[in-house]
């Protein structure tokens, strides 16, 4: 069942992601991404991580889509350029990728995660509060990064669009 | 092998499948929609001294609503030409699921709620947070002047209302030491209904709420006066009533997240049963929000932002600071 499950959310994330990139329109890139997200919290959600899935949806979507339609639909809901067409460079960064990503798994033994809290019907989120600000501190600050990278991407694009 | 009609039986007289469908689940949802169309007509109309419906049923109209519904549903479905049909007609089939998702998450009773998750308070807010976003793919789709400026009004709405929301009710989860809304109840019924150390958390809750249901003060989106219902302008007979229904839907859920989390939920004497416990406190709360509606003039758009950013964030600080003496206790000088 669980399987199932993740197939379903996994297919329906990688697809709406591959979408989110390649949507020639605009206003269709964004909410495929949209879409991404939300996945990517059912993913959270089958985790059991339904804290971090909740706050998924709340932050990516509730800030970083809205972030980004606010900026397509005031810069006009114009096409957005024609898909790039398959270069020697994307290749060579796709398998770049591809080689970074494989490395990193394979550095990630059981040791590097010491295996699943098991910590029965719910974690507790007292605990995950206290870790998170006591040993991740500067970690999180990073992550809360994320919106203004979304904004400064908001920026940019809005930037663009009245040059040309 | 259970052959496959006892199955089905099984299935349909589970408590599960009939939390779903029949209470609180779908069913109750839509008589509920058609009788607070009726009810906030009526209610707007007595205050402003007016009669109000009055002809579908001898008892003041009260079948208005489905009289609505019925009318609605016959009207020829036109989509504006140039319009984006998928959006145009996913937003408020999603925004419908949005609003029967949150439904799922309330505790009505000792029992009787369809989703227990662990973090319930997170999750409602996290999913209402979608329905801006639907709102202005809806009104971008319609391609059409006045919808385009009423689903950016709700998306700039939402950057002035969405912090001070999350963080008004930060204070309940501060004091309850839980995110689980029957948690919360469960905490109110041995250190009594949170409304009074949480006043000032309360009264931000129910503005940013009303806020986020795009209801007079705060119908932006709306606006009748200004943009001919915004948003909805282009949408026709039964996607109309699909619009609607979610508003309407959204409201109910509000005003039993309030009852759920300052007013003890499903608790009070056991003169009467908890669930009517709920709906009692749960319909003060629609009619207040209502009252608001017959008795505040619209705000602008930069007003909503200025305040939003600074009484509203400012407000909803102190109530945390507030929250963290009642926690710690305030200390001795």
């Amino acid at each position: 069942m669980t399987d199932l499950t993740f197939l379903a959310l996994a297919t329906v994330t990688v697809a709406s992601a591959i979408l989110a990139l390649e949507a020639r329109d605009l206003v269709y890139g964004a909410a495929a991404l949209g879409i991404t997200f939300l996945g990517m919290a059912g993913l959270f959600f089958l985790l059991d991580a339904s804290y971090v899935g909740a706050f998924q949806i709340a932050v990516y979507i509730g800030a970083v889509v809205v972030l980004i339609l606010f900026t397509v639909m005031l810069v006009g809901p114009q096409l957005g350029e024609p898909p790039l067409e398959l270069r020697r460079l994307s290749l060579l960064t796709a398998l770049l990728v591809a080689l970074l990503l494989g490395t990193a798994g394979s550095l990630t033994s059981a040791a590097a995660f010491p295996g699943p809290d098991n910590c029965g019907g719910g974690c507790d989120l007292t605990r995950l509060g206290t870790t998170l600000i006591n040993q991740y501190g500067v970690p999180l600050e990073f992550l809360s990064l994320v919106l203004a990278a979304a904004v400064i991407g908001a920026l940019t694009l809005a930037k663009a669009d009245r040059k040309g | 092998m259970p052959d496959p009609i006892t199955q089905i039986i099984q299935l349909v007289t589970s408590t599960y499948f009939l939390e779903i469908v029949v209470f609180p689940g779908l069913i109750s949802i839509a008589i509920l929609g058609a009788f607070f169309t009726w009810f906030e007509r009526k209610l707007t109309a007595r205050v402003q001294l007016r009669i109000g419906p009055s002809y579908s049923s001898p008892a003041g109209g009260i079948l208005q609503g489905f009289a609505d519904i019925i009318k609605l549903l016959f009207k020829e479905l036109i989509i504006p030409e140039g319009a984006d049909r998928f959006f145009f007609i996913m937003s408020p089939v999603t925004a419908l699921i949005i609003g029967a998702a949150l439904l799922g998450l309330i505790p009505f009773a000792p029992g009787v709620q369809i989703a227990n998750v662990e973090v319930g308070l997170p999750a409602f807010l996290a999913i209402v947070t979608l329905s801006p976003t639907l709102v202005l793919l809806a009104g971008w789709s319609a391609n059409s002047k006045f919808p385009f400026i009423g689903g950016l009004r709700a998306l700039f709405q939402q950057t002035a209302y969405e912090i001070p929301l999350w963080l008004s009710a930060l204070g309940v989860v501060m004091i309850t030491g839980t995110l689980n809304l029957t948690g919360i109840v469960q905490f109110q019924q041995n250190n009594g209904w949170l409304i009074l150390p949480q006043a000032l958390g309360a009264l931000l809750f129910i503005v940013t709420s009303t806020a986020e249901m795009e209801r007079l003060p705060f119908d932006l989106p709306e606006a009748e006066s200004e943009i001919m219902m915004g948003w909805q302008a282009e949408y026709p007979g039964p996607l109309f009533m699909l619009v609607q229904g979610p508003a309407f839907i959204k409201l109910y859920a509000f005003a039993a997240l309030f009852s759920t989390l300052y007013l003890g939920g499903y608790l009070g004497p056991a003169i009467i049963p908890p669930i009517v416990w709920f709906f009692l406190k749960t319909i003060v709360i629609i009619v207040a929000v209502m009252l608001f509606r017959s008795t505040f003039p619209r705000v602008r758009l930069d007003q909503l932002l200025r305040q939003g950013w600074t009484t509203l964030l400012t407000l909803s600080i102190v109530n945390i600071v507030i929250a963290y003496f009642i926690v710690v206790g305030v200390p001795a000088i």
